[in-house]
């Protein structure tokens, strides 16, 4: 039986509906509205733009802290105050801690780099559901639900995506409502798909974009909002820091913002080149909150929703070529955050915006060509938020050295403005990094408090089921895993002996699950793929590389609206 | 073979649920979906549709942002669609809400209408048969089995021991249980069709409805008091070191159990 399968054309096509492709979509069809009313040149017309998005809805999958740099946001909605933009509060009162594990030391200013005054404390998952809204009623076609699963080559050049096929059971049979995927033909693709990006990996290394550049690095954010008491924290107050729970070799800090109507959003990035294989960020976060300075905020509150994501800081040397024969890469899938700053929306926003002149550009010269749009790429090393980044082009690497020797490196780069290390320090790939647990322990059986466990009271602190389910995560069961396993081999042998399987720890949604028959000893690992909040740390950090993350049916994931 | 199939919007099965004290009425302001079991609904009459011809229309109560549910059921296959929006219908209880429905139902042509076997927020399952009341026709309710012969319709009924056969001449009221099809998934062409679809937004006047039986006001139901249950407490957990069933019988006999 050949099926058929639908094949749509469009001018632009965004994968990923995050705040990268929703400013790039809403920038290029405002540019398109105002070159047509101007009335110069060749009329535009009918130019068709469409939004792949994964998630049950636009938002539905932003997360961040966040802390927003408000700037592109001002030049993309002036009225962006008018326009109901959903800003939690305007960051008037910040803070910076070193914790040890009960005490805290405060730092006598706020080191330049977290200097947040004029800066926006914002739920990713509301700012997104909020642009979305402007972007439909610009006419661009949003399409949640839908994953771009494979990208479509022709000739050469990137000619679109196929989305993915619906109503495939767990064995890999159609079901009665099978449903293929649709092939998006477009002039141009552009990939938003956010950190770690699964096609953006693989135009990647189609076209070799990552030539001479550093490999990516990540760091991953777990996080949950909370519901206080009143008068606990003012809108906008944001607290950073650094120190306990994570060892001095690991890389992260805490962060407490402030939000509106008494909420607030807590949460802890561990950075994903860590070498010990007992480390569990969502456990680190955990941790977190039992420090007395975050548990007596959340004293009497309530826990709303939860959530992770990697971010990828690997910083201005891991930025790929960003325009490639049929596309642009945009945002954090282009890795174009700013680690030492923990910012990268203004980055997103900023790079979403150049990619859409240069396609306006381009559709106004009906030359799409790559030449033209690499003129994208050369707008953004010549933006604010890119001379930034460089700036900061050794963060990354610096802080991989451990914390204090790190923030020494650190310190002295910004005070110089990059100049101590004025070339590109190296860096290798955060799965690269993990040590044998004989190793790091110099014991296969560490003890519980060397490793940091800790137990769950469900009151301040909870387990990754319960956490998972205030994720609103679920996928529909009857369908193959997502995560695929290369070799159960790999991690009933070596893994299991070198490492003790870190998967199941460094997956923050409890994804992964061992069990060994007492009776046999045999291992059998579980993939609970429902519970997947589509983070990406395993596709990162699996030291054999061994888990592949592959979008699964649309419309599955978490459900996120106040991340 | 016209028919209408009645959709309703409600909120997302994992979003907190929270009743607002003042009126007891669930908080919509959060996610929300067409209700999972009118999926059933949609998906069995555009089979019938495919195998017989004519039409479907969606008919669906609710807030403006209800437009979603009903595009998705225009997405999956349904032909138009007619949203009954008034804020006098806020509140409006099983009789209201029937009264509401049949009144729009009168406005289109049908042969057939299915509704989906209950809503997941209200979970009364009693819309259907106050709706075939308020129309005159029969009503067949749970259905598991749906099969159009000609000007009849026999269907199998779900019971707790198997199922029940029914014949019925049309027109009648249908509602569908979950598992009766596998609903479509919205293809992306369907979406985009969707949007070029009519869909009639009616307010109240345009209706000609009687304002004195809608809404809170117009509800015979009463909501007096409402409460959420308080959390399970954590069980007893014995761990057998041999004296397991002893443990057992005596926490069985603690309980007064045996």
């Amino acid at each position: 039986m050949t099926e058929t399968r639908d094949v749509m054309e469009v001018d632009v096509l965004f994968v990923g509906g995050g705040i990268a492709s929703l400013s790039s979509a809403l920038h290029l069809s405002k540019l398109i509205k105002a070159h047509n009313q101007k009335g110069d040149g060749k009329k535009l017309d009918e130019v068709t733009i469409a939004v792949l998005e994964k998630g049950f809805s636009i938002g539905a999958h932003g997360i961040s802290g966040a802390v927003m740099a408000p700037g592109p946001l001002k030049e993309l909605v002036p009225d962006f105050l008018e326009k109901g933009a959903p800003l939690e509060g305007e960051v008037k009162k910040e803070s910076v801690y070193l914790l040890t594990k009960t005490g805290k030391i405060k730092s006598p200013i706020t080191p330049p780099p977290l200097n947040n005054h004029g800066n926006y404390v914002v739920s990713m998952a509301r700012l997104n559901q909020w642009m979305g809204g402007l972007v439909e009623d610009n006419g661009v076609d949003l399409f949640p639900e839908f994953a771009g699963v494979e990208v479509l080559y022709e000739d050469g050049r990137v000619i679109g995506v196929r989305t993915g096929d619906k109503g495939i059971d767990a064995g890999g049979d159609k079901k009665p409502n099978y449903e293929p995927g649709t092939d998006l033909h477009a002039r141009v693709t552009v990939l938003g798909e956010g950190s770690r990006g699964s096609l953006t990996k693989d135009v990647i290394a189609h076209f070799k974009l990552d030539a001479g550049k550093n490999p990516p690095g990540f760091e991953v954010g777990v996080k949950e909002v909370w519901q206080l008491p009143e008068g606990r924290i003012e809108p906008g107050e944001i607290i950073h820091c650094m120190g306990y729970p994570l060892k001095s070799d690991t890389f992260g800090g805490g962060f407490v913002y402030g939000m509106k109507d008494n909420l607030v959003s807590v949460g802890q990035l561990t950075s994903l080149d860590y070498s010990d294989p007992f480390i569990d960020p969502h456990r680190e976060f955990q941790r977190f909150k039992l420090h007395p300075l975050v548990s007596a905020l959340l004293k009497d509150g309530r826990l709303i929703q939860y959530g992770a994501k990697t971010a990828p800081v690997g910083g201005y040397f891991s930025v790929p070529k960003l325009a490639f024969p049929g596309g642009v890469i945009i945002g954090d899938a282009a890795n174009l955050f700013n680690g030492m700053k923990i910012k990268g929306i203004d980055l997103a926003m900023r790079s979403g915006m150049l990619a859409a002149q240069a396609i306006f550009e381009g559709l106004v010269a009906d030359d799409l060509s790559e030449a033209r749009l690499a003129g994208y790429e050369k707008a953004m090393a010549d933006s604010n938020e890119m001379k930034n980044l460089y700036k900061v082009r050794n963060f990354h690497q610096a802080m991989t050295r451990g914390l204090y020797l790190g923030l020494t490196t650190v310190a002295l780069q910004y005070v110089f403005g990059g100049r101590v290390f004025k070339n590109r320090l190296p860096a290798t790939p955060d799965h690269a990094h993990l040590k044998k647990v004989t190793e790091k322990y110099g014991t296969a059986t560490p003890s519980a408090e060397a490793v940091g466990d800790v137990k769950y009271d469900k009151q301040l602190t909870f387990d990754k089921e319960t956490d998972v389910y205030y994720s609103g995560a679920t996928h529909e069961e009857a369908q193959p895993s997502h995560l695929k396993i290369e070799s159960f081999d790999v991690c009933y042998g070596p893994c299991t002996e070198q490492f003790q399987n870190p998967c199941v720890r460094f997956c923050p949604a409890g994804v992964y699950e061992m069990t060994v028959d007492e009776a046999t000893g045999k291992r059998s690992l579980k993939v609970n793929f429902s519970n997947c909040v589509h983070c990406k740390t395993c596709d990162v950090k699996d030291p054999f590389e061994n888990i592949q993350w592959v979008p699964p049916e649309g419309g599955g994931g978490p459900k996120y609206t106040v991340v | 073979m016209n028919i209408a199939v009645c959709v309703k919007q409600v909120i997302d099965t994992e979003a907190e649920k929270r009743l607002d004290p003042a009126t007891w009425r669930l908080d919509r302001n959060v996610t929300c979906i067409l209700n999972p079991y009118d999926e059933y609904a949609v998906e069995e009459a555009l089979r019938i549709k495919e195998a017989h011809g004519g039409e479907v229309t969606a008919v669906c109560m609710g807030p403006q942002k209800a437009e979603d549910a009903v595009r998705k059921s225009l997405a999956m296959g349904v032909d138009s669609a007619v949203l009954v929006v008034d804020e006098a219908l806020t509140g409006s209880d099983v009789q209201a809400t029937a009264y509401v429905l049949a009144e729009a139902l009168k406005g289109i042509q049908w042969d057939l209408v299915i509704f989906g076997v209950r809503s997941t927020d209200g979970e009364t399952g009693c819309v259907p048969a106050a709706v075939a009341e308020r129309l005159g026709v029969p009503l067949l309710s749970t259905l598991a089995k749906v099969e159009v012969q000609g000007s009849s319709v026999a269907v199998h009924r779900e019971t707790e021991q198997g199922y029940v056969s029914y014949e019925c001449p049309l027109p009648a009221v249908l509602s569908v249980i979950k598992g009766i099809n596998e609903p479509r998934y919205p293809s992306m062409k369907g979406i985009m069709g969707a949007k070029k679809k009519p869909l009639d937004v009616k307010d109240a006047s345009a209706l000609g409805l009687d304002t004195a039986q809608v809404g809170l006001s117009g509800s015979k139901t009463k909501v007096l008091s409402a409460r959420i249950p308080e959390p399970r407490k954590a069980g007893v957990k014995i761990e057998d070191d041999g004296t397991g069933a002893q443990k057992i019988v005596e926490f069985l006999a603690s309980q007064k159990l045996v």
